[in-house]
């Protein structure tokens, strides 16, 4: 895509407006990694969101606030109580895209191979958006389809807020890829809320190998009110078919991708459990 | 077509340039500032070839948008050396180690390694090879390369960087 223009406003409300005037013409940018991926021979005014204070991250009460222009490399180096995050953020793509590549760009607009949607499904993370004033949505809302629409008008992503996991949640992820580097196969995150040993609530979602990331009810109504074991967490998975219909891949049958992606389920689970149980890393 | 008057510092240097704000920070460095040290590979962030420091972390260039830099702090191959104006130990370890054969790679190489032993100067052989995830070499086979950065570590303890 190319630039005509480069603007750099100096608050949330300048940038919305500013973005506003331009309609179509304007591309909210931060870190710019997808620009040149991105279709379209018509220039367009980029206008540069990374000066409006929105890179942090801070515990605030039962949250950890992000702003949306925080890079991967910074989510992926924070530690604080019970902090899950970092483990997904390491999976992204190489650490020199990670240094630019924010956590807003990557859920503004949702690629089919994003990580970091099915995380925050799981998480059951709020995004806050600001459209004048800010407000907030709940995860399963904003990704409901694609955010993008959220934005047409100007409005921005200003920050998502994740809950602070307690001790006895869990959270696992799980990214099949070829290498280090690659875009996901199949990503998989699970969180888990354990009482008196057995599971109270789950949030299992799923992304990659299905067009758009989305959370898995078969797999946690199976989970209810079970011990958190490899059985269950294998019967449960099984059912992951029910709610997704897993697309065939370059070099991968559809069949061998709904495995993988039972595999990565089951993976994720254990991983939530063992994190319930008192793992950190 | 709009301008933008790029004001940055590039190894040091003031720099102030109206550019094309579809210029990449690649082409700015390599035809504009005549910085031919960074290469192109691939073109698409996957190669490592262009690595700069921005701000003290490696980025691609050939991702990024020079109008990015606007008010950053720049740093290219060609601005990492040693206190005494000579080689960096890490250009130094490289030689030692005969870790560089085409030599096409390496510019990104030393870059990445230079903006990890900056953040941990202690990085174990695990932060090693994390960081240098995006960057690919297709001579050496990695281990001198591994072997390179893991020495020069050492020798930044010893010497005080740089």
């Amino acid at each position: 895509m190319k630039l005509c223009e480069f603007i750099r406003p100096e608050s949330l409300a300048q940038a919305r407006a500013v973005l506003r005037k331009l309609g179509p013409k304007g591309l909210p940018l931060a870190g710019g990694t997808a620009l040149h991926f991105m279709p379209g021979k018509v220039p367009v005014t980029a206008v540069d969101l990374t000066g409006l204070g929105l890179s942090y991250i801070r515990h605030k009460g039962a949250f950890f606030e992000i702003g949306a222009a925080t890079p991967l490399s910074d989510i992926q180096r924070h530690r604080g109580p019970r902090w899950a995050m970092h483990e997904i953020c390491r999976r992204i793509s190489t650490h020199q895209i990670r240094n630019v590549s924010t956590i807003g760009g990557n859920i503004c607009r949702v690629f089919p191979w994003a990580d970091l949607p099915v995380v925050l499904l799981a998480m059951n993370a709020r995004l806050v958006i600001y459209s004048g004033k800010l407000k907030e949505m709940g995860a399963d809302e904003y990704f409901s389809s694609q955010p993008a629409r959220l934005f047409r008008g100007g409005d921005l992503l200003a920050a998502v807020k994740i809950p602070v996991l307690k001790a006895h949640h869990g959270f696992g992820s799980v990214k099949a890829a070829r290498n280090a580097a690659a875009f996901s196969m199949v990503t998989i995150a699970a969180l888990l809320e354990l009482k008196d040993g057995r599971i109270a609530a789950a949030r299992v979602a799923a992304g990659s190998a299905i067009p758009f990331p989305k959370r898995l009810p078969s797999v946690e109504a199976a989970l209810m009110g079970k011990e958190p074991s490899a059985e269950v967490f294998r019967a449960a998975a099984s059912l992951a078919g029910n709610d997704a219909k897993w697309c065939k891949q370059e070099g991968m049958s559809a069949e061998y991708v709904a495995n993988l992606a039972e595999v990565s389920i089951v993976d994720a689970l254990e991983r939530a459990a063992e994190f319930a149980r008192g793992r950190t890393e | 077509m709009g301008r933008f008057l790029l004001d940055c510092a590039v190894n040091g240097a003031r720099v102030r340039r109206w550019i094309d704000p579809s210029r990449t920070m690649l082409e700015f460095l390599r035809e504009d500032l005549g910085l031919k040290g960074t290469k192109e590979g691939c073109g698409e962030g996957e190669c490592g070839a262009c690595l700069i420091l921005l701000d003290g972390r490696a980025v691609n260039s050939c991702l990024m948008m020079a109008v990015q830099a606007h008010g950053r702090e720049i740093v290219t191959i060609e601005g990492i050396k040693g206190r005494d104006g000579g080689l960096h130990p890490l250009q130094r370890t490289f030689m030692e180690e005969g870790a560089v054969q085409c030599g096409f790679c390496i510019p990104g190489i030393i870059v990445a390694a230079e903006a990890l032993l900056r953040r941990r100067p202690a990085a174990t052989i695990e932060d090693i090879k994390l960081e240098l995830t995006g960057n690919l070499c297709r001579c050496t086979g990695y281990e001198k390369i591994l072997s390179a950065v893991e020495l020069s570590r050492g020798d930044l303890k010893k010497k005080g960087k740089g």
